[in-house]
């Protein structure tokens, strides 16, 4: 028995990474395994090896994008002391646009597969809690400190302005015309503010465009 | 209609319920043109290539589940007796609440994902969204200048209705344990009810207060 590659803790993150970026490039019926072989400088037995199907590295891929920008997202949150400051952030950061890995399009990979992927089908609720779990954490903050009403559920108004952000945010990745950045984050503030009971405005920073920041 | 256009509408409905059961990656032509009941030679001559056709077909069906949705035969909201009523059930309307709905909402996903990859459908996506975005503009503007609803910015609430009945809609759609039909319902109706100021909730028959 060949004992697993010493190498494993850096080679998986990179066929992840290439992964990524080839699915969202390609989509996943044009993507061959030999595809992100070349990408990450491997072979598609090792990634095989690894990762069973490509709806594995499906999942993955969209797991690796969410948890890096959340990851980023979090980080700038810091910088901000209210729970609405966050909030905003949040939904300022989110409605960014089509231009990189984190717009929509790997996500409707996920979706139109979930119906026919009884693996993507298990793996797809835990990977959409992600955002609804720091959309709840900040809600709760806002609660205890007495910015936002009290009596609303945080998980509720969690799934409410997940749901309305992804409903806008298809639209954004379809380029579709009425829908720009900053009309996306003004219904979604628009929104918080009447469940939360106070005044949310956008923090005023134009964030960077993705893609240029990796 | 000639024969051929026939022959051709029929392929393209036939290639449409193969995408929306077998999923556009799983569709095979010899299988479309055994649902259609013509030649495979037949439909490589409407349709030079499998990409063409099934590009064809997403179009078609984009344009039919819009007509659905807000066409003049497919209007489900045009006896409604109040405007907070029509509006019910134009949110019904737009969820996967049934099984002809939840079927072209499958095929809604599938042609999302295609207008991201082929722009030459975007200005089919644009037209789709643009007409509901008018579709709920124009009956909440209704339900607001006959007095019924609160004054609000219309297009705004219809942004939102459009987002949210999309948002919570694929939720639904793909069997989250959290979001049932009835609480993508409640969700969507608890929103719109307070932005319009009919109190908590929109009357669907369907949701107990």
């Amino acid at each position: 028995m060949s004992p697993r590659p010493k190498t494993d803790h850096l080679r998986k993150p990179q066929i992840v990474a290439a992964a990524a970026e080839v699915l969202y490039e390609r989509g996943l019926f044009d993507t061959r395994v030999g595809d992100i072989a070349e990408r990450a400088g491997t072979s598609a037995g090792t990634i095989m090896y690894y990762f069973e199907s490509k709806d594995r590295l499906l999942e993955e891929a969209v797991d690796h994008t969410d948890q890096q920008f959340y990851e980023r997202v979090s980080e700038g949150l810091e910088e901000h002391d209210s729970a609405g400051a966050k909030l905003v952030h949040l939904v300022e950061e989110t409605s960014l646009g089509p231009g990189g890995l984190t717009d929509w399009t790997l996500w409707m990979e996920i979706w139109v597969r979930v119906r026919r992927s009884p693996e993507l089908r298990a793996s797809y609720p835990r990977l959409d809690r992600r955002q609804r779990g720091l959309i709840e954490r900040i809600v709760r903050e806002g609660q205890e400190s007495g910015e936002f009403e009290g009596e609303v559920d945080p998980g509720d108004v969690a799934l409410g302005l997940s749901a309305l952000m992804d409903g806008l945010g298809v639209q954004l990745t379809l380029g579709q015309p009425d829908v720009t950045r900053e009309r996306m984050v003004d219904r979604c503030l628009a929104m918080a503010s009447r469940e939360l009971g106070c005044e949310l405005r956008r923090n005023g920073r134009v964030p960077a465009q993705r893609g240029g920041t990796g | 209609m000639t024969e051929t256009q026939g022959g051709r509408e029929r392929i393209l409905a036939a290639a449409v319920d193969r995408i929306a059961s077998d999923g556009i990656d799983g569709v095979r032509i010899a299988r479309i043109a055994m649902d259609a009941g013509v030649s495979t030679a037949l439909v490589h001559y409407h349709f030079a290539t499998r990409e063409a056709l099934l590009g064809e077909a997403l179009e078609y069906s984009f344009e039919h589940a819009g007509d659905l949705r807000i066409g003049d035969e497919g209007e489900p909201a045009a006896d409604a007796a109040t405007h907070a009523e029509r509006l019910t059930r134009m949110v019904e309307h737009c969820l996967p609440s049934s099984a002809s709905l939840e079927r072209d909402w499958v095929l809604w996903v599938e042609l999302w994902l295609r207008a991201v990859r082929h722009p030459e459908l975007r200005p089919t996506s644009e037209r789709l969204y643009a007409r509901m975005r008018e579709w709920f503009a124009a009956a909440i503007s209704a339900g607001v200048e006959a007095g019924e609803f609160a004054d609000c910015d219309a297009e705004a609430v219809a942004d939102r209705a459009l987002a949210l009945v999309d948002g919570f809609g694929i939720r639904a759609l793909l069997g989250d344990s959290e979001v049932s039909l009835d609480r993508a319902r409640r969700e969507v109706g608890g929103v719109l009810a307070k932005e319009l100021g009919i109190g908590e909730q929109l009357p669907f028959p369907q949701v107990r207060a």
